[in-house]
């Protein structure tokens, strides 16, 4: 079975105007079978930088215990918060080095420049390419869907409630169409100050 | 068609007219009925490309392995609806029939809305599960014979013999790759009837069936609470419940389900509902 | 000869929408092979009847088949009966036409799509060997993963699955309905190399049929 199946699962991020939202499902699959539908894949790495790691499971906690020890080895070592370019770069060389026996876990990084504001999203593959220049970034089983919907709903300076709006939609309607995605899902919308977390209801077949 | 409207025939109804695809069975050719209206007559025409025999046989054997990215053998076998939770019991009130409505192919959902129970008469349901098109297309054949029979003989035939003529007719392609696992159920003049049939020509009697991807977790629910003196409100429960929660844990199960009854005065749909809508309704939420 | 493969994909993305009084079908018109582009101007929409039009992405030579035999088969309903077949009979005649090539299928993702005897629009979809399914939107293609959620957004979403119409709501007017399908080709050419050059759009109502094309991406 392919692992990018076997526990299902999706991320998606999107940026606004001074703001940007991240959003993951709740569902835990193996094989043919639910074993959980209180899963979110999205993790903090701080205040205003998330990770979402849809892909095989025990890859993505090993990936985000193995993340978090360097993002708080380089803040320790540089006295300053990290920005999400220097973390897209350590995420990159972190599943690179795994190029011959990689972790199977696609990657949506979401999170705002401490230090200027300018919100970053990206995707990225198993071996770390990625692309910074999209204003959405999508992962997981329900990828095409999700690709369309965001292409189809997303406009330019999206005020944060109007984003979370957005993302809603999108990720509602995506795992909707995903036999392996689904079961509820959760949001972060990350302003400058503040994250707002929230939990909506999704089709739970 | 003019002469169906002449007849009085319901329009929905119209060109559900064609011929049945005759099976040899052990070098027999069966004889099948011909109805006047049948210029739209089909059979099941087999592939003649003999240079590329091989490649053709491994198209028609292969399923799982030829995958339709675009690089790949482009493989219409891949484009197949597929996944189901479909089960049936018997009971003192007759027959309950209950399916759910997803369609997959591959992991992606290409509907929640499929209808699963095909009614084969008034008093006979089959179930659907395995390939959709070939459930539809053998399902409105074994329709046919079963109106052809009640013509020619007067009475309404048993499940136990429409569930054998298409077993018969199954046989007749076993090892062609067409894929069933149906549930006929029904009422006659011997009580309720209950028969498992598949493609490979199997057929099995019997009081508490369910098939399907998400079948082992409808008979966790219907193993444990099934008894055959279940009043037909219980009997409801049971079959909405099990189907349930056989689309919460199955990925390839979901949508709508659907309760049947099937009396001794002929078969009744009982409801139909969204099983996220009966999730929420759980929970209170 | 190991190589040989009786099937290609040609691409492409066809949809269409039943409304109360209109049928609204939709095509891109590129032609393509794995990575090379066949044709920039083939649109995927065929009229069948004065009532009813057939869409159909796929690999070209089976959907080219496909109508001819539907062709013929329509044409011998005139003869036998002296009129057209019904948007309805067509719908009902796919199955027996697709699956009799059950053992050796048409590589194929059709629609028909038409009006029915009281002007009212319908719309089905089908597998490669004939299942029918009757809603009131149907997208099928090599863009119908990534557009499919979104027609379901704007126009399946908030109703409840135990109540599925065989004609959009009245609010979707024509109009609105043209709107919506040139967004859906626009983001499946975003992001679908197979889907692109220009989409055709064909409205049929009582009055009659109009032909509309939009540009698209050609890259």
């Amino acid at each position: 079975m392919n692992p990018f199946n076997y526990n299902g699962g999706v991320c998606v991020a999107m940026k606004g105007k001074n703001c940007v939202a991240i959003a993951s499902d709740h569902r835990l699959g193996a094989g043919r079978l639910t074993v959980s539908t209180d899963f979110p894949k999205v993790f903090e790495m701080g205040p205003a930088l998330f990770i979402g790691l849809p892909g095989l499971t025990t890859d993505s906690l090993t990936v985000v215990n193995k993340l978090k020890f360097r993002v708080n080895l380089y803040e320790l070592r540089e006295n300053r918060k990290i920005r999400p370019h220097t973390f897209k770069a350590m995420v990159e060389s972190m599943l690179y080095e795994r190029r011959f026996g990689p972790y199977y876990v696609a990657s949506v990084i979401a999170g705002l420049d401490p230090e200027t504001d300018e919100p970053f999203v990206t995707a990225m593959d198993v071996l770390g390419a990625g692309e910074v220049n999209e204003p959405f970034a999508v992962a997981g089983t329900a990828e095409e869907s999700l690709l369309g919907l965001c292409e189809a709903l997303w406009e330019p300076d999206l005020a944060p409630e109007d984003l979370f709006e957005t993302l809603s939609q999108v990720i509602l309607n995506a795992v909707d169409f995903d036999c392996l995605g689904g079961a509820g899902a959760t949001i972060h919308v990350i302003e400058k100050d503040k994250v707002t977390t929230r939990t909506i209801k999704t089709r739970m077949d | 068609m003019a002469l169906s409207k002449v007849c009085g025939l319901d329009e929905s109804w119209e060109s559900y007219n064609f011929e049945a695809p005759a099976p040899e069975v052990s070098g027999m050719k069966l004889n099948q009925p011909r109805l006047s209206l049948d210029e739209f007559a089909v059979g099941l025409s087999m592939p003649s490309v003999d240079v590329n025999q091989k490649v053709v046989q491994a198209l028609l054997e292969d399923e799982s392995d030829v995958q339709v990215e675009h690089q790949k053998v482009a493989n219409p076998r891949a484009l197949f609806l597929h996944g189901t939770t479909t089960l049936s019991f018997k009971f003192q009130g007759g027959v309950m029939v209950a399916v759910d409505s997803r369609a997959s192919s591959g992991q992606q959902i290409s509907s929640q809305t499929v209808n699963k129970v095909i009614p084969i008469s008034k008093y006979l349901l089959g179930t659907m599960a395995g390939g959709a098109a070939d459930c539809t297309y053998w399902m409105r054949v074994l329709n046919r014979q079963c109106r052809m029979f009640e013509l020619r003989n007067r009475e309404r035939i048993t499940v136990s013999a429409a569930s054998k003529l298409l077993s018969n007719m199954l046989y007749g392609y076993k090892g062609y790759g067409i894929s069933i696992g149906s549930m006929i159920a029904g009422y006659d003049k011997r009580g309720p009837g209950l028969y498992v049939i598949d493609n490979d020509g199997l057929r099995v009697a019997g009081n508490c069936f369910s098939i399907g991807s998400g079948s082992p977790y409808a008979f966790g629910v219907l193993d444990t609470e099934y008894r055959y003196d279940l009043t037909d409100k219980e009997a409801y429960e049971l079959a909405r419940r099990a189907i349930y929660h056989a689309t919460m844990r199955d990925p390839y199960s979901g949508g709508n389900v659907s309760v049947y009854h099937i009396k001794e005065t002929g078969w009744v749909k009982i409801e139909t509902q969204d099983v996220s809508d009966l999730f929420y309704k759980d929970r209170g939420l | 000869m190991g190589d040989f493969s009786p099937y290609d994909d040609n691409g492409g993305t066809v949809a269409a929408i039943a409304g109360q009084d209109y049928v609204l079908i939709a095509c891109d018109s590129r032609l393509s092979t794995g990575s090379t582009i066949l044709s920039r101007f083939t649109p995927k929409i065929y009229p069948l009847s004065k009532m009813t039009v057939f869409a159909c992405s796929g690999f070209h030579a089976d959907v080219l088949t496909l109508i001819k035999n539907l062709e013929v088969r329509m044409k011998l309903f005139i003869h036998e009966h002296g009129e057209e077949m019904s948007t309805k009979a067509v719908m009902a005649l796919m199955l027996p036409t697709l699956y009799g090539r059950r053992f050796f299928p048409f590589y194929v993702r059709p629609i028909v799509a038409g009006l029915d005897r009281d002007g009212k629009g319908l719309v089905a979809s089908y597998d490669p060997v004939g299942t029918p399914e009757f809603f009131d939107y149907v997208i099928q293609g090599s863009g119908e993963n990534l557009v499919h959620p979104f027609l379901h957004n704007q126009i399946g979403a908030k109703r409840t699955l135990s109540d599925v119409p065989v004609q959009a709501p009245p609010g979707l007017t024509l109009d609105k309905a043209v709107k919506l399908l040139k967004d859906a080709f626009l983001a499946a050419a975003e992001r679908d190399v197979y889907t692109g050059d220009t989409v055709t759009l064909v409205a049929m109502t009582a009055k009659g049929t109009e032909t509309m094309e939009y540009q698209l991406r050609r890259d």
